[in-house]
């Protein structure tokens, strides 16, 4: 019995009485000579101490003399009767007495109980009443005696006020960086916390099907505010000069390429090492270049990267562009006169983090001049005041400037999100008073005195109006570029939500050309240039925006209630950035599926241009359908898809300890047992294993290999991504009975010299597939991809199913003793070994992975799911070159590239035909 | 948690009748358990004996007034019951104590024998009184029927709860 237990016991047999009798000892064993007299008549040791308890031991030990052995003298009542008197004090108390554990009201018969007896006393029998009374009153006493009372907070009114709520919030932003949408967001997402930010998963409502109609026939928007972008500024020649080592032509454009460097279009590349191409990759980014400026010498470029790259990404720009020099972080003139125009107390370490919103605290800092006055934090909130965000090179002259959260990206995913931009934005109204004494202080006014600039906009909005008229987002080329300077969009908000149609409606001849002309050619370079680049503009537009409650006034003192406000007021005119996504560029179906534009904001006009798009209609996403956007695309994700970049390994072991925790939340009994089902990883892909396994697979087997394999541990796989051998292989995947595609230009044919010699470029690679489910069956994340045998390649079409033999789990019987030499609580040494082993999974190190199931392993999928845009079941993921090659090798023509599919949990194999896109 | 078949008990409340007051001193649960297992297997064989065991048990002795709460499992208690009666001794400490058993009540919880042996006691002390010899037999039992009654009743008890909690509480 526990030691709770018996306390229990203890105090719930507190009133019975204990039966009276004398201990078989040292007195019982004298004869009844000694009995009754001093401490012969000591009760036994069940009894209780208390003196009250034993009132007929003290009456027998007064009377004792009664009770000797010898024939009484006389005879008389009075022991008799205090034996029985002692007896029915005892059971009175026994019986009166309810035992403590128990409320008052249980004593009670049941057809007398009442509801909520234990909350009102009111509902008990009187009798009982002041018992009750009093038990709560102690129950009470207990509670608050037990827990310390929470610390008195405000009121909720109190805190919902609006000064009292950003210091909430900005204590709540110290840990992870808030969007700037956070708050709108956290009233409908599920919200994680991920790469130290705070970010919506998916909505709480239901909308997985509606979000991907969105995605192919309107528009779906995403905050992408995340991404950080960093800036590098110089010569041109310096800065390819350095960024040239980080990239090979041969894996896709490189910042040099010549769309990119004009700046019309956006690029994507994949970032290594300094010169270490093809190993050791960074992950992807995507470039940006600014149009050459007329006034200005150097150049400017953004890189855009994800936050897990950041940090790998950061240190090597910097080394590269030799750039180690700190720049202490200045104080920009202009912020500091916005700020003292509207702070009293400007605290210098806040001034880079906080922008104060003119006029939002300023009744605080009037009657509490020692305080701070709350500031919202716009940008990075966890940043410490003096962190550096920029370096110079005193070498090359280049400049790298950290630019995270500077600038809001906002993602519109679907065929229509030109025509919701078209809708949301306007391009900016020109600033025709010439009046200098009033308006000089904001960028607008001084830009528009400029003819040049005038002229400049005049294009932009031309391009822009033109794009109302395309049918499509897809139609443009990819990664085209739109600079543009835009109205506040909260200016023309609708009243009521609305859904945003396509007009493609009145086709003047003049408008046709134009569109055709922005088709084919894409945005016209000047075009592309945009004041979003100069930091000061942006510092200025962030400055000064309008508050919203300044405008609801603003409004509100029109006299036609619901008219546009004019004239627009000087601040309200915001530089953008309009930049195409492109959609799936591999692979020959669904092309150019899910393309949009991204929408580029200086910060602080995150909710100034949210509000306005969610009024267009479009669905919201988080993180969730972000991925399915990518799957669908066929993309690999950053850091989820890229098993060798630095990122990349460190969320496989995020994912691990994440997918384990939750695994082992199960008990044993209720886990998917992985040994009987044959999966070695279901958590994680062991590539490097893999990949070595088919290297000495393919090598011949011999002992040859495996001194190869011994004399060069150290070689890392790699994925493969160069250009020339994807197609080649893509080519290879391929069937060879669709005569159409058998035509392939300069494509060498499948034959044992050349896969020779493609191996002994590529031995150690791994290559990103595609995988489509010829049956049905729903993929998911790691599952295995095998290779078929000729058997089961007969069965193809046939309906039959497919099984592993269920394999044994020899290791159930060695995590059984290892239980029992735990309770008996003997550390054996034999017992150590095995002590992580987890019952359902391998332990550490696995056997061979490619030939554990009857069938042999390729690869794993790193994504899987049932496609909507498919309509069957499709899977990304990785297989090894070498595997894959004598997999196609084997097969005849009609076969070639059909591959088999399990998931970890299942002995079911799905066949699927893998393609490898370029 | 106890299967609630198992609970169903029936509790004997007997007197045990010594032609000596000294020897009740002797008697202990023990004692009184062997004598009556005894009795049953001497009169109803290996069955009763069996039955015995199931979930007999003396509960209560008092060594000064010769009560006894024995349980019987419900389904068989009169089995049992029927056996008391050829107890004629019981063997304790050594000794032969020559005795029987009276039931007096037979009751479904502890609680109702509880209550019934206190109304049995304060009976006969009631019935002692009148039959007193001299005053100071007369007195020492008009003390003893005023000592039966717990002084301030309930109240005192709960204070004392309270208390012996703090007690435990530190």
């Amino acid at each position: 019995m526990s030691a709770a237990k018996a306390k229990m016991r203890e105090k719930k047999m507190r009133n019975q009485p204990a039966s009276v009798q004398y201990p078989s000892g040292v007195n019982g064993e004298g004869g009844s000579q000694n009995r009754g007299h001093g401490s012969g008549g000591h009760p036994s040791s069940k009894e209780r101490k208390k003196p009250e308890d034993t009132g007929w031991v003290r009456g027998h030990q007064r009377y004792g003399g009664g009770y000797s052995k010898e024939m009484p003298k006389y005879i008389t009542g009075g022991a008799f009767a205090r034996a029985r008197a002692a007896e029915v004090k005892a059971m009175l108390r026994a019986v009166s007495q309810t035992a403590c554990s128990s409320h008052v009201f249980q004593a009670l018969p049941k057809h007398m109980r009442r509801r909520a007896m234990s909350h009102n006393t009111k509902r008990l029998p009187r009798r009982l009443r002041d018992v009750a009374d009093r038990m709560r009153e102690k129950s009470l006493q207990a509670g608050s005696k037990k827990k310390k009372e929470p610390a008195k907070s405000k009121s909720r009114k109190a805190r919902r006020r609006h000064g009292n709520l950003l210091l909430d919030f900005n204590r709540r932003q110290r840990k992870n960086i808030w969007l700037e949408t956070h708050i709108w967001h956290a009233k409908r997402f599920h919200m994680v916390k991920k790469w130290g930010y705070c970010l919506g998963d998916r909505p709480t409502y239901k909308c997985y099907r509606s979000c991907y109609r969105a995605m192919s026939s309107h528009c779906l928007l995403q905050d992408l505010s995340y991404y950080c972008c960093i800036e590098l500024k110089g010569e041109e020649d310096e800065l390819l000069a350095a960024l040239s080592q980080m990239t090979s032509k041969e894996a896709g454009p490189t910042f040099a390429a010549a769309l990119c460097l004009s700046g019309r279009r956006q690029v994507s590349v994949t970032i290594y090492r300094i010169g270490q191409y093809p190993c050791q990759p960074l992950g992807p980014v995507t470039v940006l270049w600014r149009p050459k400026t007329p006034g200005i010498r150097g150049r400017q470029l953004w890189i855009w990267a994800h936050p897990t790259l950041k940090q790998d990404l950061l240190p090597e720009l910097q080394s590269v562009c030799r750039c180690w020099e700190a720049v202490p972080p200045s104080i920009d003139p202009e912020v500091l006169c916005g700020k003292e125009k509207s702070a009293p107390h400007p605290k210098p370490e806040n001034i880079l983090e906080a922008k104060l919103k003119p006029g939002a605290k300023r009744k605080r800092s009037s009657v509490d001049a020692s305080e701070p006055p709350v500031k919202k934090i716009l940008g990075d909130g966890t940043r410490l005041p003096g962190t550096t965000v920029t370096w110079k090179s005193s070498s090359t002259g280049i400049v790298i400037n950290d630019l995270t959260m500077e600038i809001v990206r906002y993602r519109l995913i679907g065929p229509q999100s030109h025509s919701v931009l078209t809708e949301a934005l306007e391009a900016a109204t020109v600033c025709k008073e010439v009046d200098k004494s009033l308006g000089s202080t904001f960028w607008w006014p001084q830009h528009c005195s400029d003819e040049s600039n005038m002229l400049l906009h005049q294009q932009q909005a031309d391009v822009f109006h033109t794009l109302k008229g395309i049918s499509s987002t897809t139609e443009l080329p990819p990664g085209t570029v739109l600079g543009l300077t835009v109205d506040d969009p909260r200016l023309t908000l609708p009243t009521k939500k609305m859904k945003v149609l396509p007009c493609v409606s009145q086709a003047q001849e003049a408008d046709e050309d134009k569109r055709k002309e922005l088709i084919l050619r894409g945005v016209p370079e000047q075009c592309c240039q945009s004041s979003l680049w100069e930091e000061s503009v942006r510092d200025d537009v962030t400055e000064n925006k309008i508050p919203e409650q300044a405008l609801n006034r603003m409004k509100s003192e029109m006299l036609v209630p619901g008219s546009r406000l004019s004239p627009t007021p000087p601040q309200g005119r915001v530089p953008v950035l309009l930049v195409h996504q492109p959609g799936k560029q591999v692979g020959q179906e669904m092309s150019s599926w899910g393309a949009g534009w991204d929408l580029l904001l200086p910060k602080g006009w995150g909710m100034a241009f949210w509000i306005p798009l969610v009024y267009r209609g479009v669905r919201v996403a988080g993180l969730h359908m972000g991925l399915k956007h990518s799957h669908s695309k066929a993309a690999p994700i950053f850091p989820h898809d890229f098993p060798d970049c630095p990122a990349g390994i460190r969320f496989q072991e995020e994912q691990e300890a994440e997918f384990l925790d939750k695994f082992k939340r199960h008990p044993p009994a209720k886990r998917t047992n992985y040994i009987k089902h044959g999966c070695l990883a279901p958590f994680r892909c062991p590539w490097q294993q893999l990949a070595e396994e088919w290297e000495h697979l393919t090598r011949g087997g011999g002992d040859e290999p495996a001194e190869m394999s011994v004399a060069k541990p150290l070689s890392l796989f790699i994925v493969l991504r160069n250009r020339k051998s994807l197609r080649l292989l893509s080519g290879w995947c391929r069937p060879t009975t669709s005569t159409g595609r058998r035509l392939n230009r300069e494509l060498l044919p499948l034959s044992q010299s050349a896969v020779t010699s493609f191996l002994s470029a590529h031995g150690m690679s791994l290559v990103w597939v595609r995988l489509s489910l010829l049956s049905k069956g729903r993929p998911e994340l790691h599952s295995m991809v095998c290779v078929p045998t000729a058997e089961d390649l007969k069965l193809l079409g046939k309906h039959q199913d497919l099984q592993e033999p269920p394999h044994r789990d020899h290791f159930k019987s060695r995590i059984k003793p290892q239980k029992k030499s735990l309770k008996s609580d003997d550390p054996e040494p034999r017992s150590t070994p095995d002590s992580d082993l987890i019952f359902g999974l391998w332990p550490d190190p696995l056997p061979s992975v490619t030939s554990h199931c009857s069938r042999v392993t390729l690869g794993w999928t790193t994504q899987g799911d049932f496609s909507l845009c498919a309509g069957h079941g499709e899977a990304l993921g990785f297989v090894s070159v070498p595997g894959l090659l004598n997999t196609l090798l084997k097969q005849a023509g009609e076969h070639r590239g059909t591959l088999l599919l399990r998931n970890p949990g299942s002995l079911h194999y799905r066949f699927a035909k893998v393609n490898v896109e370029v | 948690m106890v299967p609630h078949i198992l609970s169903f008990a029936r509790y004997l409340l007997c007197e045990v009748n010594v032609s000596d007051m000294n020897d009740l001193f002797l008697l202990n649960d023990q004692a009184v358990a062997a004598a009556v297992k005894a009795a049953v297997a001497r009169i109803h064989g290996d069955y009763g004996a069996a039955l015995c065991s199931i979930r007999f048990q003396v509960k209560y002795l008092n060594a000064h007034t010769g009560i006894v709460f024995l349980r019987f499992p419900k389904s068989c208690y009169k089995l049992l019951w029927s056996a008391l009666p050829f107890i004629t001794h019981i063997n304790s400490r050594g000794q032969k104590i020559p005795c029987f058993l009276n039931c007096l009540h037979v009751g479904g919880t502890i609680r109702t024998c509880q209550k019934f042996l206190i109304r049995y006691n304060t009976q006969q002390l009631h019935r002692m009184l009148p039959k007193c010899k001299n005053e100071g037999e007369k007195q020492q039992i008009r003390q003893a029927i005023l000592g039966c009654f717990i002084p301030g009743g309930n109240k005192e008890a709960c204070e004392d709860d309270i208390e012996c909690e703090e007690d435990e509480g530190e």
